[in-house]
């Protein structure tokens, strides 16, 4: 078991390894990453949304519905915890 | 060749991390373990998302200064960080929240059965009770 | 209107499941009625939807109304409208069913497992709705949360199951998640429509084979494909049957559309064919989860574990029908994603139905159950026989289409695994069968059931349960008869146009 657990990581490890070489230099402001869709938000944020933190405006706005769906999310792990913890209490019929 | 580790030292140390992570998931019997190693495997995540928000010589996407009346005001790209991989990593770090809320409570029910978290005692207990 | 459904299909679950506590603090008993209304709602909105595409093509809904690269979209064609009329019907059947059966197992939970239910089916809609990399991470999760609690809460052994199935899955979705992050990093954008326009100038570049490698590995773990499939049977067979109804027909199809979603439509085909040799390798793995599949389901006595083997075979056979990579494979696979969600439901409701009655799952303690329950086992014989592709029963018809896939393909030893696995099926489910319908009673078994010597009463499923079973089984049939009109009017059209 722990052989094979370390073949699986070392084979993920790898192919992670494998797939840097082609990505761009850390902190490289001309990266896909940082001039396709990045440089509207920080450029519009302001005058569409009127909110100086880049970060809000992206989280409550352009990408709002993700926020909705982390809501959810925790509001899913609450409710599983009391579906899987709540003990019938002494007395409470049903 | 030294300046090409470190000109991405960001990718190793998050790959070595990773590895640690999943190995734990995979490798070890405690439980508990386990546990830890998917909140190691998932922040090895976190930390791979925002270093691609990183440009150097930014500052941190917050404009300062700037009101309602100064829309007009030319904001350089470069001067701030990317601010979309810290949205999404803040969803992701809710979700790991939640996922290791949820995988402590099935923990809690795992201990209140057989009163043990490692693996191979609770599969002798349920080899001997017949189930 | 149409654009208002696609907003509605999933907010009304949502919102709907913020009030089943308030409701159910109340009154629990409303809980049960509550959630089948609610769910009527996605099934018209999906209709609706697929009425749309079917009239006036794919189109996108703008949440928040930020334009797409830079907010999140709902991009709608004809495999996910598809898909979403699949998963709401499903998932109201299996909620009228679940009445009484949460009312015997999960008593004193009513409340917070309806309300997992409810979020269940969000996510699973919204996996299939959202036209956003990130986005559909999310909705996975909230899925994926559901399915675990859902799971832990089932018999003797469901909490390792469900942690087991908990760790597995994390690392499924991370896995998708970093493939995402690879994709950002390498073109910058999330959105699919984007990604899939951007991509093709890069195809040479390592990134991107490795987020697809993990794409592929990420999707395969929640789909269940083997050798990734540790987790599914303990996970599902353990699980209480109303969520196992739900999720095993569902979480695996779902997975499946995903990975046509990804393969097909963000990545071109001919990446996915010619770059890499992915195809290859899943089918050949395919191989390996319909014989392995079949034959662990030969091996048990307890019904419901035998599905869930014959389901990691039929997770295969999706597979398969993707990895031929031509037309008349992936109109079976789609084909095939709809008639096995309806046959698996329809199997695991009647088991549902029988260890609701009988409170077994043994197959050989099945004696005389065509007395006891004749329309149960109508359904049961029914589905069993399209599970062994006879027609005109729907399960002959994608089976068809896949095996015309591989031959086409020229992959011999993949068509002979579908007709092979046809015929373990028909072992499989003979058994069953036989011990319903045609054992004689054995005096030594006799007092083993519970059986009196004299006249076996009928004691049929209650009302509840026994609509959506005949239902379901009356659908085998439909569909198989209308499949050449789903085919030419929905699904030729789901298929990229690039093949």
């Amino acid at each position: 078991m722990k052989l094979v657990a370390l073949i699986a990581v070392f084979m993920t490890g790898a192919l992670l390894i494998y797939g840097v070489e082609d990505m761009p230099r850390w902190g490289d402001p001309n990266s896909p990453a940082s001039s396709h869709v990045s440089p509207k938000y920080i450029q519009e944020a302001i005058e569409k949304t009127a909110t100086p933190n880049m970060v809000s405006a992206v989280l409550a706005d352009y990408r709002g519905y993700d926020t909705l769906g982390e809501t959810s999310v925790i509001y899913t792990a609450a409710i599983a915890c009391i579906l899987m913890l709540r003990k019938k209490r002494k007395g409470e019929g049903e | 060749m030294l300046d090409y580790i470190i000109s991405k030292y960001n990718f190793w140390i998050y790959v070595v991390l990773m590895m640690i992570g999943l190995y734990a998931m995979i490798g070890k019997k405690n439980l508990i373990k386990k546990l830890i190693g998917m909140n190691i495997f998932q922040s090895a995540m976190i930390l791979f998302y925002v270093s691609i928000g990183v440009k150097a010589g930014a500052t941190v996407p917050i404009l300062s200064g700037h009101g309602h009346g100064h829309v007009h005001e030319v904001i350089e790209v470069a001067k701030y960080l990317n601010p979309l991989p810290h949205v999404l990593m803040l969803t992701a770090i809710v979700v790991s929240i939640a996922t290791t809320g949820v995988a402590l409570a099935t923990l809690i029910l795992i201990y209140r059965r057989y009163n043990t978290l490692e693996e191979d005692e609770i599969l002798k207990i349920r080899k001997d009770t017949g189930v | 209107m149409a654009e208002q459904f696609a907003a509605l299909i999933i907010v009304v679950p949502l919102i709907s499941s913020l009030l089943v506590p308030v409701i159910g603090w109340g009154q629990k008993k409303l809980c049960y009625p509550w959630v089948v209304a609610v769910l009527v709602v996605p099934l018209i909105c999906s209709l609706g939807i697929l009425n749309t595409v079917l009239t006036t093509g794919k189109f996108s809904y703008r949440l928040g109304g930020w334009a797409p690269p830079w907010g999140i979209e709902y991009a709608i064609d004809h495999l996910n409208a598809f898909v979403l009329v699949i998963v709401s019907f499903i998932s109201l059947m299996v909620a009228i069913h679940s009445k009484k059966s949460v009312e015997k197992e999960l008593s004193e939970k009513t409340v917070p497992f309806y309300t997992l239910f409810l979020l269940l089916v969000t996510g699973l809609l919204g996996i299939v709705i959202t036209g956003d990399a990130f986005n559909l991470f999310v909705f996975l999760e909230i899925a994926s949360l559901s399915c675990y609690a859902l799971i832990a809460i089932g018999e003797e052994g469901a909490p390792i199951a469900a942690f087991n199935y908990i760790i597995i899955g994390t690392i499924g979705a991370c896995f998708y998640l970093l493939g995402v992050g690879y994709l950002y990093i390498a073109t910058g954008s999330l959105n699919m429509a984007d990604l899939a326009n951007i991509l093709p100038d890069l195809y040479h570049s390592k990134v991107i084979l490795v987020a697809f490698a993990f794409f592929t590995v990420g999707i395969a773990i929640k789909g269940g494909l083997f050798p990734l499939h540790t987790w599914l049977p303990d996970a599902y067979c353990t699980a209480p049957s109303a969520v196992s109804s739900l999720i095993a027909p569902l979480m695996t199809k779902v997975a499946a559309y995903v990975m046509i979603r990804l393969m097909f439509t963000v990545f071109q085909p001919h990446f996915s064919v010619e770059i890499v040799p992915v195809f290859a390798i899943l089918g050949w793995l395919s191989v390996f989860a319909i014989f392995w599949g079949g034959i662990k389901a030969l091996a048990q006595t307890d019904i419901k574990r035998m599905l869930v083997y014959v389901l990691v075979a039929e997770v295969g056979y999706i597979v398969i029908g993707v990895s031929v990579a031509n037309r008349v494979g992936l109109t079976g696979a789609i084909l095939h994603i709809m008639n096995d969600a309806v046959m698996m439901t329809c199997l695991f409701l009647v088991v549902g139905a029988i260890l609701y009655k009988t409170g077994t799952r043994e197959i050989h303690q099945f004696r005389h159950l065509n007395k006891k329950m004749p329309f149960t086992m109508a359904a049961f014989t029914i589905t069993a026989l399209s599970m062994c592709g006879i027609p005109p029963a729907c399960g002959f018809f994608s089976k068809w289409y896949l095996i015309q896939g591989t031959i086409e393909a020229g992959q011999w030893v993949w068509a002979a695994a579908l007709l092979c696995s046809s015929l373990i099926n028909a072992v499989l489910f003979f058994r069953v069968i036989e011990c319903a319908y045609l054992k004689p009673m054995e005096p030594a078994y006799a007092h083993n059931a519970g059986e009196t010597h004299g006249e076996i009463l009928r004691d049929e499923a209650p009302f509840t349960m026994l609509v959506p079973i005949v239902i379901m089984a009356a659908g085998v049939i439909f569909l198989g008869i209308f499949s050449g009109k789903i085919i030419s009017s929905v699904i030729q059209f789901a298929v990229p146009a690039s093949f």
